[in-house]
């Protein structure tokens, strides 16, 4: 009985040839991303390389024995024994992958979840109440950005001297939210002058409500194309750090850990087999990590027709 | 039907005294709403009518407390509600009365519902919002809601998403919205502008049969004088922030007396006449910072302005029984004269 209105562009509009059940938003991304097969491939790579990071004990030998040195097994080639041959010490390389990819990946989640936790409340908070909370935590934003990232994880590392994974975990989160917060604060500000949030507000939705359930939902497709850079940049940051000596201790194998050995012409000339795979796999979960993100990017953008 | 601004005996349901709205503008303030004062009474339809610009949404956004906060600002005033300020009002407190004593219609029916939930989701918030109520009778209700607003096969439209309906269907579901809680007073802000003219007709004609059933007050925003006299008993026109003009439907429409009202009737196309081009009012509403603080705001652009227009502000006052106009050339609208209507 109505008159049928030019439809807007919507993500439902490619579909409509053979409409599926659900048209939400989320379903359509879902499907878009599905479809998208160098995203698919690196979801899966990802998926392998956590998979096995996780099972590395049961599949390998326990995180102890992997910082064991062993004389007799010095830099041995990579044979049926040890799949990656040894490092100078006589460690097993696979073993000291896996479980550094434990370590790495564990660090950059966890990195990746505070950051996107903290950056998303400051950046939701002050662009939806605008005013002076805006003001007082941009400028508190504007402050903690003025650290120079590495200086201040040094200085940090040394101040804590008896440092762990989690002290690391907590300096690195501490200074890296700011960029998450002004990115959610400028989508907020831009999402916030829809007539529906307005709407929401005149039926009687307290701001909380309304920023959680109205707002948030509306800014998830940029917060998680964020969490994916996010995870790719903290996994390189783990690992710059670990080289340089102020990462996680050099007692627990990381994969920047591991190529610390590299720092040895000798190392990089002549024994390949110790610094190649923990590197092959960081840059390929890198890649992957970004390949992903480019996908989730792609499907949520409704004017993008793959 | 004819309005009386005097008459006690049923209280109004909204009554705004003295609004000052103002937004400010590098530091200092400018009145977008300029000491307006007018009554709802129960189960009236009340049209504000005015170019764009001229303060009408800024009204009804003062009511609802829904001015940007930091930038627009109730400066004076009053606005009770059912004998309640709401002006002072807390926001959890405003929170209990939006939505469910007084609703909201916005403009544009294309952003007025949330992109990413279902329209079901959207409806049951209100519920929610504003009683104790289990998942499942929330979604039979908005099933009968919708069905309510005219909408076909509700079962399925709870469902869907914004982006599957039309701008008519979507706007059906603003008014599902806003009708849930039956609220006693709806202010609808040009509820019909973003829609074609068919569909236009059919949504106040839902409007209107939705205020006969629930007994509800209406606030209609428009620039459509044509939806004026089709939906309104009472009719505030409105320029510069100010009223010019305040009387029931009838009188406006056969003795318009404010200069800018009948300018505004002579700029309606009318279909028995044949012309070259259409009458406008020349000039546009002045912006807020160049208004002219004395005077009437409307001499500039008035054909019959006399030289002490731009010196004299007019009062609003009763120039004939229930007929109130701001102009002078009315002889109650002179400031210091006394009010016998």
């Amino acid at each position: 009985m109505e008159p049928s209105m030019p439809q807007q562009t919507s993500p439902g509009l490619a579909e409509s040839a053979k409409p599926p059940k659900s048209q939400s938003p989320w379903a359509l991304a879902r499907r878009k991303f599905l479809r998208n097969k160098i995203a698919m491939i690196s979801l899966v790579f990802l998926l392998i390389v956590c998979v096995m990071s996780v099972l590395a004990e049961p599949l390998t030998m326990p995180v102890e024995e992997t910082a064991k040195i062993n004389l007799t097994q010095m830099s041995k080639e990579p044979s049926a024994e040890h799949f990656f041959g040894t490092d100078k010490s006589g460690r097993d390389v696979f073993a000291r992958t896996l479980h550094g990819g434990k370590t790495s990946l564990l660090l950059a989640f966890s990195i990746t979840s505070a950051v996107i936790a903290i950056g998303t409340l400051v950046g939701a908070a002050a662009g939806f109440f605008g005013g002076w909370v805006d003001n007082a935590l941009m400028r508190f934003t504007d402050f903690m950005m003025n650290f120079p990232f590495l200086l201040f994880v040094i200085v940090l590392k040394s101040i804590f001297i008896e440092s762990s994974t989690g002290t690391l975990i907590f300096v690195i989160s501490v200074i890296s939210w700011t960029g998450t917060a002004r990115l959610v604060r400028s989508k907020v500000m831009a999402e916030k002058e829809n007539e529906y949030i307005m709407s929401a507000i005149s039926i009687g939705s307290s701001s909380p409500k309304i920023i959680f359930k109205h707002l948030l939902p509306n800014v998830m497709s940029t917060i998680i194309v964020q969490a994916t850079i996010t995870l790719a940049a903290m996994i390189v940051a783990e690992t710059a750090l670990s080289f340089l000596g102020f990462g996680v201790p050099i007692n627990i194998p990381t994969w920047g850990n591991m190529l610390q050995e590299a720092r040895s012409p000798d190392v990089l000339t002549s024994k390949w087999w110790i610094w190649i795979p923990p590197a092959a796999i960081l840059t390929l979960t890198i890649l992957s990590i970004n390949f992903i993100g480019e996908g989730l990017k792609d499907a949520f953008n409704p004017k993008s027709n793959r | 039907m004819s309005a009386k601004s005097h008459i006690h005996k049923d209280a109004p349901l909204l009554e705004v005294k003295n609004l000052e709205t103002a937004f400010s503008i590098d530091g200092t303030y400018y009145n977008a709403v300029d000491n307006v004062s007018f009554r709802v009474k129960p189960r009236q339809i009340v049209g504000i009518v005015g170019e764009s610009g001229c303060g009408k949404s800024v009204m009804s956004l003062s009511v609802m407390q829904l001015l940007p906060k930091g930038i627009g600002e109730i400066r004076n005033g009053e606005i009770l509600f059912d004998g309640v300020h709401l002006e002072n009002m807390t926001d959890s407190e405003i929170n209990r009365i939006r939505g469910k004593e007084i609703a909201m219609i916005f403009q544009e029916p294309m952003t007025s519902l949330n992109p990413v939930f279902s329209i079901g989701f959207q409806l049951q918030e209100v519920f929610f919002n504003h009683m104790k109520i289990s998942k499942k009778e929330a979604k039979l209700k908005s099933i009968a809601l919708l069905k309510s607003v005219g909408i076909s096969r509700p079962e399925k439209i709870v469902d869907e998403y914004p982006h599957q309906l039309s701008g008519g269907m979507r706007q059906r579901v603003m008014i599902a919205i806003a009708i849930a809680c039956q609220p006693k007073l709806l202010i609808a802000d040009e509820p019909t502008t973003a829609l074609d003219v068919t569909v236009q007709a059919q949504i106040l004609e839902l409007l209107k049969e939705i205020q006969e059933v629930n007994d509800m007050s209406v606030i209609l925003i428009t620039h459509d004088l044509g939806v004026v006299a089709e939906m309104c008993d009472e009719v505030i026109v409105m320029y510069a922030g100010k009223i010019a003009e305040r009387t029931d439907v009838d009188s406006l429409f056969h003795n318009p007396k404010h200069p800018y009202t009948q300018l505004l009737m002579g700029a309606i196309p009318k279909m028995d006449e044949e012309v070259e081009t259409l009458s406008t009012i020349k000039g546009i509403v002045p912006s807020l910072k160049n208004m002219t603080k004395t005077g009437c705001k409307f001499a500039a652009r008035c054909p019959k302005a006399m030289p002490e227009c731009v010196t004299v502000t007019p009062q609003l006052a009763e120039s004939e029984e229930g007929h109130e106009v701001a102009c002078l050339l009315y002889e109650t609208s002179r400031p210091n004269t006394e009010v016998n209507a």
